[in-house]
């Protein structure tokens, strides 16, 4: 074959070659594709509570062009039923998980299992056993330092005297590892200056007697550790007839806020719920798009609101992201 | 640099033709197609921005527009509430027809309203809809919307979106709210006090109509700041209260209405700016550069593709282009070439009239050069054969003088049969060097004029001398060059016999086969030849020319050369005292007429023919 011949041959199949690429391109053009399909799995999600962590989800979502969904648990109790909707999930596609883990026997196991097939980042820890949830990366405020912060405020509204004072401790459980830290973060603070826990209680109040404050002995100061907790004291304080106590909390929702509104609480410790949302799902985007990435626990702020100062304009921010 | 690609672009070697066409035609092509992709690149970049520039900006006008007609409407429910409701009832006495007629102006416009209602001067609530109780311990003397008010009276006030903080309607929500707020005249029976009228409207309205212009997935986003660069909508708006974001709002809330380059944290974009009457609010379309670029992509990939096709098809189309200009070129070239190697001898006509013309150029050419060099072929053999002709004819005059002057001597002696003989023999010399002219003659006539010769000689020079004739009868029937023997039995009659005057001269003459040539030589016990002058003797022909015809043996070794070719010729061994023997070497080749010819018109057989025509 003429040498000329093989030029012109090899010059049309290299552009050939180019224009199939380019076509191949051009179809496959996956701008405005999404980076993947995230599930969310808390309990109750249509709760107020998670309204700013939803808000902060989409936000994220929307930045980081992510197929988000807030999977409908209802209000699952047992472990069985949080593996039977992450693997139904892992199932329908998702590419990674954001989950509230129970504080259950079996949670943790479950996690280790199916952490190897997807990302799961969670949002919480689950139950206290030696420390394995340790091994999950973890998007949460410091626990610990929150409740030191709930004590402080308690401390600042006694002249940080807290001699003969009686405290009541309500926390939704005391079994997950965040709720102990918070619990032991308060109490640490709060003995350490003469103050006395009377009683503690734990429980899914919405299952119980609105008046379950009415059963327990009067104390000065009532502490609630979560948000269910806070809205639970807040409605028991509001609608019956318990003596006169402090009541200080950790709480998101705008019913929690309510009670600070009302002049039922003194003060709430508000978890950046948004960023709760958006940091998690910002994380997981990272782990999406690049496969070398490995999720890290990320850390998110809190605000400490006092009853006069709720309408502040950094504290309607706030606001701004609890009533979305 | 220049010097270096010059002197590469000088040694590059001419390539063929259709090569440098399709070459010049495809960079030419290329280039061209290059400069129309580049031109309509940029003419539809230019485009693309003036359209996405334009469409924003539409959309910014129609948006603002949208809401100033909102914040009309809600001025409108002020001004009804202000000028129909209030101003006409007295709080005294017609409190429930004034809530009654709130009623009906909050439910007709109650999609954008969240509340109605009037406070007086102290902040006291005289008046709301719809009708919910008051939060307990709220004074809203303190609030922004309250003492922008009283401050400015003549004025509505609009305040940037907040938690609304008047009312407890036991849902545990905050309700997110735009406040326009006036100061009213208030009639309670006989006083008139000045109140504050509160129009709160429902945050979700503006942030509805914002939230449409937003669902673009292009980059773009539009947000809406108040004049002092305060935020009231925001794509982005908790990502910028929780840190994770910024807006250049503050800077933009002091330009005017039009299209800005701005440049925000190392950003260039383009930023819309539409002003809304009477708030002073500004609305502002962001058009970030990868928005621009977004849509370029489609137009590179588009303009990429019609250049690769474009590029395909022209280098087919000037394939077939330069193969049909080229095509007659290369079939001439190549007819040309074969031409050269004899392949065939026709010259290709074809193609377009001037390489047509061009063809029939050199056919002509090679016509005239091929009659050119039959008649130099020609004329040369003719000049050999004249050549040869003089070299013989060198030979005549000396002997034919010496012969006749024998003749006349023997006559004179009455030696009448003695000049018989020699007359006899000077005939058959003759005829036989004549030969009709032939140069070529077999051996044995060249035998036979060496006897001829000898016979005349012996007479001439009174037998001083014996000759012996010693041939293989084989070599009779050979070619012979004509007259090659009797020059060498002359040199050897001069000397080796005269000039060796003390001895019986002998001169023998030999012909014999050697190494399938034909070998004739002649001996004598002369006086030999001295070693230094042999080897002068064939190469020099003016050296030795000290007796003899003058016929040399130089002439006897060219004349064999001419005929047969320089591998044959004279070989001379000589040793002084003892005698020379003159070799003459030629090939075998048989005589016959045909023979004959060839070698007479100057073809030169080689071994293989020689063997052939045995």
């Amino acid at each position: 074959m003429q040498i000329r011949k093989k030029i012109f041959i090899l010059a049309e199949t290299v552009l050939a070659v180019m224009v199939i690429i380019l076509a191949l391109i051009m179809i496959g053009d996956n701008r405005g594709e999404s980076l993947g399909r995230v599930s969310v799995i808390v309990r109750n999600p249509d709760d107020n509570r998670w309204s700013a962590f939803k808000h902060g989800l989409k936000m994220a979502a929307q930045d980081y062009n992510i197929d988000l969904m807030v999977v409908s648990t209802g209000d699952m109790q047992k472990a069985e039923d949080e593996r039977r909707i992450m693997e139904h999930e892992i199932k329908k596609g998702a590419d990674a998980l954001i989950v509230e883990p129970l504080p259950r026997v079996g949670t943790n196991e479950m996690l280790e299992e199916l952490s190897g097939k997807t990302p799961i980042m969670l949002i919480g820890q689950g139950m206290s056993e030696s420390g394995k949830t340790e091994k999950f990366p973890v998007t949460e405020p410091k626990q610990y330092k929150m409740g030191e912060v709930l004590a402080n405020e308690i401390l600042k509204d006694n002249n940080r005297d807290m001699t003969g004072k009686t405290i009541g401790v309500v926390s939704e459980t005391t079994d997950s590892e965040s709720a102990a830290q918070r619990i032991e973060g308060l109490r640490t603070f709060l003995e350490a200056s003469g103050g006395k826990v009377k009683w503690s209680v734990s429980g899914d109040f919405g299952e119980v007697d609105d008046d379950f404050l009415g059963e327990q002995p009067q104390v000065d100061i009532i502490a609630a550790m979560d948000d269910n907790s806070m809205t639970m004291v807040g409605k028991s304080m509001s609608e019956n007839d318990f003596p006169k106590a402090q009541v200080y909390g950790i709480g998101n929702s705008s019913e929690a806020i309510y009670y600070l509104d009302s002049d039922v609480a003194e003060c709430l410790v508000v978890p950046d719920e948004f960023n709760l949302g958006y940091q998690s799902l910002t994380e997981v985007a990272e782990c999406l798009k690049h496969s070398s990435h490995q999720l890290k626990s990320q850390e998110i702020s809190y605000q400490t609101i006092r009853a006069g100062e709720l309408f502040s304009k950094k504290n309607q921010q706030i606001l701004f992201t609890v009533s979305q | 640099m220049r010097d270096r690609i010059y002197r590469y672009l000088k040694n590059i070697a001419p390539g063929e033709i259709q090569s440098m066409i399709m070459i010049v035609f495809s960079v030419i092509s290329v280039s061209i197609v290059l400069c129309v992709g580049i031109v309509m690149y940029l003419r539809f970049s230019t485009v693309s921005r003036e359209d996405t520039i334009e469409n924003t900006q539409k959309l910014v006008e129609q948006t603002g527009e949208s809401l100033e007609d909102y914040l009309v409407n809600m001025r409108q429910v002020s001004d009804t509430a202000y000028y129909n409701i209030i101003k006409g009832n007295d709080f005294s006495g017609k409190q429930a027809e004034l809530q009654k007629e709130m009623n009906l102006l909050y439910q007709a416009n109650k999609e954008n309203l969240r509340s109605i209602a009037i406070y007086d001067s102290k902040g006291r609530l005289m008046a709301a809809e719809p009708v919910v109780s008051e939060k307990e311990g709220t004074d809203v003397t303190e609030q922004e919307w309250f003492w922008q008010a009283v401050e400015e009276v003549e004025n509505i006030h609009f305040s940037t979106p907040h938690v609304q903080n008047l009312f407890d309607d036991g849902s545990f929500r905050y309700y997110w709210v735009i406040s326009s707020s006036r100061v009213v005249e208030l009639v309670n029976g006989s006083d008139s006090d000045r109140g504050v009228l509160l129009v709160d409207m429902d945050y979700s309205s503006v942030s509805r109509m914002m939230n449409q212009m937003n669902k673009a997935d292009n980059g773009q986003y539009y947000y809406l700041c108040d004049n002092s660069g305060e935020i009231i909508y925001h794509p982005r708006q908790a990502q910028i209260n929780n840190g994770l974001g910024s807006e250049n709002s503050y800077f933009v809330s002091t330009l005017k209405d039009g299209v800005y380059d701005e440049e925000f944290e190392g950003e260039d974009r383009k930023i819309i700016v539409n002003t809304i009457s009477y708030t002073g609010w500004k609305l502002v379309g962001v058009i970030p550069p990868e928005s621009f670029s977004y849509k370029m992509i489609d137009i590179q990939q588009f303009i990429a593709m019609f250049l690769l096709l474009i590029a395909m098809m022209l280098i087919l189309v000037n394939r077939v282009v330069s193969a049909r200009i080229s095509s007659p070129i290369l079939k001439l070239n190549q007819s040309v070439m074969e031409y050269e190697t004899g392949e065939n001898p026709e010259i290709y006509i074809g193609g377009s009239l001037e390489i047509r013309h061009l063809g029939e150029s050199i056919q002509n050419s090679y016509q005239r050069n091929a009659a050119l060099m039959q008649k130099v072929v020609v004329e040369q053999n003719e000049r050999r054969k004249s050549e040869l002709d003089a070299l013989q004819s060198q030979i005549n005059p000396h002997f034919l003088y010496n012969a006749l002057d024998s003749i006349t001597w023997m006559i004179e002696g009455e030696r009448n049969d003695d000049a018989a003989f020699t007359v006899t023999q000077l005939a058959k010399l003759f005829r036989i060097s004549l030969s009709k002219g032939h140069t070529v003659i077999s051996v044995k006539d060249e035998i036979q004029h060496a006897k001829s010769y000898m016979n005349i000689q012996k007479i001439r020079y009174k037998d001083a001398f014996t000759v012996v004739f010693d041939i293989e009868p084989e070599v009779f029937n050979y070619c012979a060059v004509k007259l090659t023997l009797q020059p060498l039995l002359e040199n050897a009659i001069n000397y080796g016999i005269i000039r060796g005057e003390d001895e019986d001269g002998e001169i023998r003459v030999m012909g014999r086969m050697e190494e399938g040539n034909v070998v004739l030589a002649v001996q004598d016990n002369g006086i030999g030849i001295p070693e230094e002058e042999v080897e002068f003797l064939l190469t020099d022909s003016n050296r030795v020319r000290k007796q003899g015809s003058g016929v040399g043996l130089v002439n006897v070794n060219n004349r064999i050369q001419i005929l047969f070719g320089k591998q044959y010729g004279l070989k001379i061994e000589s040793e002084p005292d003892e005698g020379t023997t003159v070799s003459i070497c030629i090939p075998a080749v048989l005589y016959n007429e045909k023979n004959r010819g060839i070698l007479e018109k100057g073809y030169q057989f080689s071994k293989e023919e020689i063997e052939d025509r045995k």
